[in-house]
């Protein structure tokens, strides 16, 4: 898990690439890569691409980055991990390939060399890279299929830029901070900012799941190669098949991700709370055989004695699978320090992440570099309550929908008659609820579209509403439309919830503080093996999870009432003196608001 | 032109490949050959050099407004009469579109002829390439313009700056709108300075600043003014500086009086329009260009300013920073900064003789291959598709 950086002045009359520049673009991710940095450049000096590096695979300084192939040809920064190289290094030596490396950087060149582009279907792991092709001119960027890793981009028209951050690239100091209305809504609708757009109009990230060229006429179109909504369009049911049978797949299936999760040079430790997934995790862990496993889980004092005190059941969990364990305790002295720091790391506004932050910090803090997160299982399992939710509202909704003009009348009118009393997603209920990509809307949703002009002003949400183009934005995502509701569901959570605001709260507040998080869970082989059972076979999926290591869970934990993860954090964040901006917007102000609401108005004036 | 320009298509497509894959575009323009100001010769070298592109068979012109007189026509070009207004145009778009059929791409020279230029192109099929230049694309545009732009598939902008304003209210593909900077005809060269411009303006002795440009009331973001207030400070350290300014309209008048009121009438010499023929010599009779703009699409005069050799200083906060390639062909300032101005002024004055190579440096902004390039990629992206559709 590392840093990267690129810069490539494609354009007849651009300058040849500041060093400087790009110095500063790759030291502003000084954090994401303490153990090493490099960069390197083209010898006409149009091309430059620099690496921080954190060392987890091939500790040497034979790792290092920028990494370029034997001839000179090809030139690679990578940030993340590919955790099926060693197959792929031996199919590579079969053919003849000879590596200098252990490194999974390497495979990426040798990969390439043989495939092309095409390499990225073959890649299993979370990855961004930059790959110049010094014989074709070209410079090629990829993301990982679910886009755990993040990957930003720039083009002025004259040179291109990318860098794993969007404030790394403004660190840069030639990049327009001009703002994008579309992130902006975003935002406030989503809590996290819908890519590709980010809060910058020049800024937009790659994609999940997709690769870009950049050759002497610019940007090419974006390629995408993997697609969440075609796996499970085209999950089959296994036909006849006993409940055991399902759970030997689905233990297999998850345990063959967690073995590959656990591929490092450093030690792997596990974030643990007192839910299913973590748990789960944990033990299969020991069932791939990891002997050493240290655990870590968060704290609060305000919560001792009391059910959302996830500490006594994590401490079983971790005792039940022998794990050196930690429970690390957060005060509110130390969120009311922490603030200001997290703030400035936040790489794009996000009501989510400090949970994320706190948790990683303890991490660093025992000396992990790598721990394994339980993210991804309410996705890929259907732990969520839209999964029930949302396929209720369109069928109840779904002819009422339909009548034109009828979705705006309602709200118009419950608005003027009820005013204040009616709260805005109910009053927007006709309006989304009858169709998929609007009930999500409606259940994950933080502000309507018609509140917007109070919170960024009326031409910011103006623009920003057009552009966005909310019901189609989602709509695009569920393309080719998965044929079951669970596929649905799981499609909008993965794509947007998990995509804009798990992953990259993760990266950004792991990152921090110099630690990789992997997340077993989110995985596109795990998902192909797993979709079908998942989406088309009705099984109480959660529990396939549940019952996959060798030795059960706990049944506390298993049979625990699904409470979200709470923090006193919400709490904290109210009482802060420096927090208290959301008073003076009337629709923030009222008593029944949410926190999540105020905290974003918050982070949007930050 | 083309060759003026030193752009030379490769014709690297083999003869029948050519003939048979070879695009033909028709460019609706305000005005090209015969034309005059900054868009006609942008328009003249657009098309100049693309009928010399490998990817296109010919370029059919239909010109907005009349022209005095038509000069010979690049191989490849076929420039129609000018037809003016706009119910006018559009029928005669139509008419030429369908005379001239298949026609594969529509480059529509300026915004406002987006609407008609996106319906041809929808008739036939063809792919739309929409051109924009400065200040028409800085501001949000009619629903109907908006959506024209929104069905290019290629859009080509004179500078970043007017690319990121345009991004700023369409919501287009990024990857779709390419930075094509103008370029400068080859008639400006460095060169001693003229010596019957010396005795026209009484010149001989004296650091000569110069500003070329209309001076219209809706320009005044051109900067003339800022200049003026300056120039009693850089008389102070230049007594003998004098400030030529080429160009006329409605504003002079105001200019020429904040002259007298400053105390500087005798400073600020208003040459007025000049000769087309006689530009490149006002150009070289200067030590120091200076348009400290802040409304500039791009700016050709600072092209010309540079390839006759002399120094020159434009504004850091729109297409002047692409002429002068962020800094690095010539001095960029703040604008409404005095003191970076006024530095920049002096020293530009003070150094006016050591042009070294810069004459040369401001050769980058030829087209080159770079259009070559382009009409390429408008093969690959989007008119192949296009082709094989026509086919079946």
């Amino acid at each position: 898990m590392c840093g990267i950086a690129g810069i490539y002045a494609y354009h007849y009359a651009a300058n040849a690439v500041d060093r400087t520049e790009l110095q500063r673009i790759r030291d502003h991710m000084a954090a994401r890569g303490p153990d090493g940095l490099g960069e390197w450049y083209s010898e006409n000096g149009r091309v430059a691409l620099g690496h921080r590096r954190l060392t987890i695979i091939d500790l040497s300084e034979r790792g290092a980055q920028p990494m370029a192939s034997a001839d000179g040809k090809l030139v690679v920064t990578f940030n993340g991990e590919i955790y099926n190289y060693r197959e792929l290094r031996a199919s590579l030596e079969a053919k003849g390939r000879t590596f200098r490396t252990q490194t999974d950087t390497e495979v990426l060149l040798h990969l390439y060399a043989e495939r092309g582009e095409a390499m990225v279907n073959d890649l299993r792991g979370m990855f961004a890279f930059g790959l110049w092709d010094a014989e074709k001119g070209a410079l090629l960027l990829a993301r990982d299929p679910y886009g755990i890793k993040p990957l930003y981009y720039a083009d002025d028209g004259w040179t291109f830029r990318f860098a794993s951050q969007v404030k790394a690239l403004l660190a840069g100091g030639k990049v327009s901070r001009d703002p994008e209305p579309a992130g902006w809504v975003g935002f406030c609708m989503f809590g996290s900012v819908p890519e590709p757009f980010t809060t910058y109009q020049e800024i937009r990230a790659l994609p999940a799941g997709s690769i870009l060229w950049v050759d002497c006429v610019g940007t090419r179109k974006t390629k995408q190669y993997f697609s969440i909504a075609e796996i499970y369009r085209n999950a089959e049911a296994i036909a006849s098949s006993t409940d055991d049978h399902l759970r030997l797949i689905a233990r297999e299936a998850v345990l063959d991700s967690v073995r590959h999760h656990l591929v490092a040079d450093v030690p792997v430790g596990a974030f643990l709370s007192s839910g299913i997934d973590s748990g789960a995790l944990v033990g299969l862990m020991r069932d791939a055989g990891q002997q050493e496993i240290q655990t870590v889980t968060l704290a609060f004092e305000e919560f001792r004695g009391r059910s959302e005190d996830e500490a006594p059941l994590a401490a079983d969990v971790a005792a039940q699978y022998s794990t050196r364990h930690s429970t690390r305790i957060v005060t509110e002295q130390e969120f009311r320090n922490d603030l200001p720091k997290i703030l400035e790391v936040m790489d794009q506004p996000t009501i989510d992440g400090l949970n994320t932050w706190f948790v990683s910090k303890a991490a660093r803090e025992l000396g992990l570099k790598v721990a394994i997160s339980g993210l991804g299982g309410d996705e890929l399992f259907g732990g969520y309550p839209s999964f029930r939710d949302v396929p209720l509202c369109v069928r109840a909704l779904a002819i009422p929908g339909r009548i034109p003009g009828l979705g705006d009348l309602s709200r118009q009118l419950l608005t003027r008659v009820f005013a204040q009393s009616v709260k805005p997603k109910a009053a927007g209920l006709v309006k989304y609820g009858g169709t998929y990509p609007g009930a999500y809307f409606l259940r994950r949703g933080l502000f309507m579209p018609w509140e917007l002009a109070a919170m960024i002003g009326a031409e910011t949400a103006r623009l920003g509403l057009r552009r966005l183009n909310l019901i189609q934005h989602i709509d695009a995502l569920l393309q080719p439309q998965p044929r079951t509701t669970f596929g649905r569901i799981a499609v909008l959570e993965s794509s947007l919830y998990m995509r804009n605001q798990l992953l990259r709260d993760t990266d950004w507040a792991s990152m921090a503080h110099s630690l990789e998080v992997r997340v077993p869970l989110v995985d596109a082989e795990l998902l192909s093996r797993l979709a079908p059972i998942t989406a088309r076979n009705k099984s109480k999926s959660k529990r396939l999870l549940a019952s996959s290591p060798r030795v059960p869970l706990p049944a506390k934990v298993v049979e625990r009432a699904k409470t979200g993860f709470g923090t006193p954090i919400q709490d904290w964040l109210q009482r802060d003196k420096r927090l208290q901006r959301w008073r003076r917007v009337p629709a923030l102000a009222v008593e029944n608001c949410t926190w999540a609401r105020r905290w974003a108005f918050q982070v949007a004036v930050a | 032109m083309g060759e003026a320009l030193g752009i030379s298509g490769s014709r690297g497509l083999t003869g029948s490949a050519m003939a048979e894959s070879a695009l033909r575009v028709l460019a609706l323009v305000t005005d090209a050959f015969g034309g005059h100001g900054g868009m006609a010769q942008y328009n003249r070298d657009l098309i100049s050099s693309l009928a010399a592109c490998d990817w296109i068979r010919d370029v059919i012109v239909l010109p907005w407004a009349a022209a005095k007189s038509v000069e010979p026509l690049p191989s490849g070009v076929r420039q129609l009469p000018p037809v003016n207004g706009r119910a006018g145009f559009s029928f005669a778009a139509l008419r030429s579109a369908r005379a001239h059929a298949p026609i594969d791409v529509v480059f529509c020279g300026h915004l406002f002829m987006a609407p008609i230029a996106a319906l041809v192109s929808k008739l036939l099929g063809a792919r739309l390439w929409v051109q924009v230049h400065g200040v028409e694309a800085w501001e949000e545009l009619s629903l109907l313009h908006r959506r024209s732009i929104e069905m290019a598939a290629l859009v080509t902008s004179v500078s970043r700056y007017s690319r990121r304003r345009l991004l700023g209210w369409v919501s287009i593909d990024p990857t779709r709108v390419k930075v094509l900077p103008n370029t400068v005809d080859l008639r400006f060269q460095p060169g001693p300075k003229p010596g019957y411009l010396l005795e026209r303006h009484r010149l001989h002795g004296r650091k000569v600043l110069i500003t070329v440009s209309r001076l219209a009331s809706s320009e005044r973001y051109k900067g003339h003014e800022r200049v003026i207030r300056l120039l009693p400070r850089v008389l102070t350290e230049q007594p003998n500086t004098v400030y030529l300014i080429i160009g006329d309209g409605d504003d002079r008048s105001r200019l020429e009086a904040l002259a007298a009121e400053l105390g500087v009438a005798e400073t600020v010499w208003f040459a007025g329009s000049v000769l087309s023929e006689e530009l490149p010599d006002y150009y070289r009779v200067a030590d120091a260009f200076v348009m400290p703009s802040t409304g500039e699409g791009f700016g050709i005069v600072f092209l010309e300013a540079m390839a006759s050799g002399i120094q020159v200083i434009g504004g850091d906060r729109d297409g002047s920073r692409d002429a002068l390639c962020d800094g690095a062909l010539g001095t960029l300032v703040d604008p409404e900064n005095c003191e970076e101005l006024i530095s920049a002024i002096q020293a530009a004055l003070d150094h006016s003789a050591c042009t070294g190579d810069r004459s040369n440096r401001f050769k980058r902004h030829l087209f080159t291959g770079y259009l070559n390039t382009l009409c390429q990629f408008i093969w690959d992206e989007t008119v192949s598709a296009n082709a094989a559709g026509r086919r079946r």
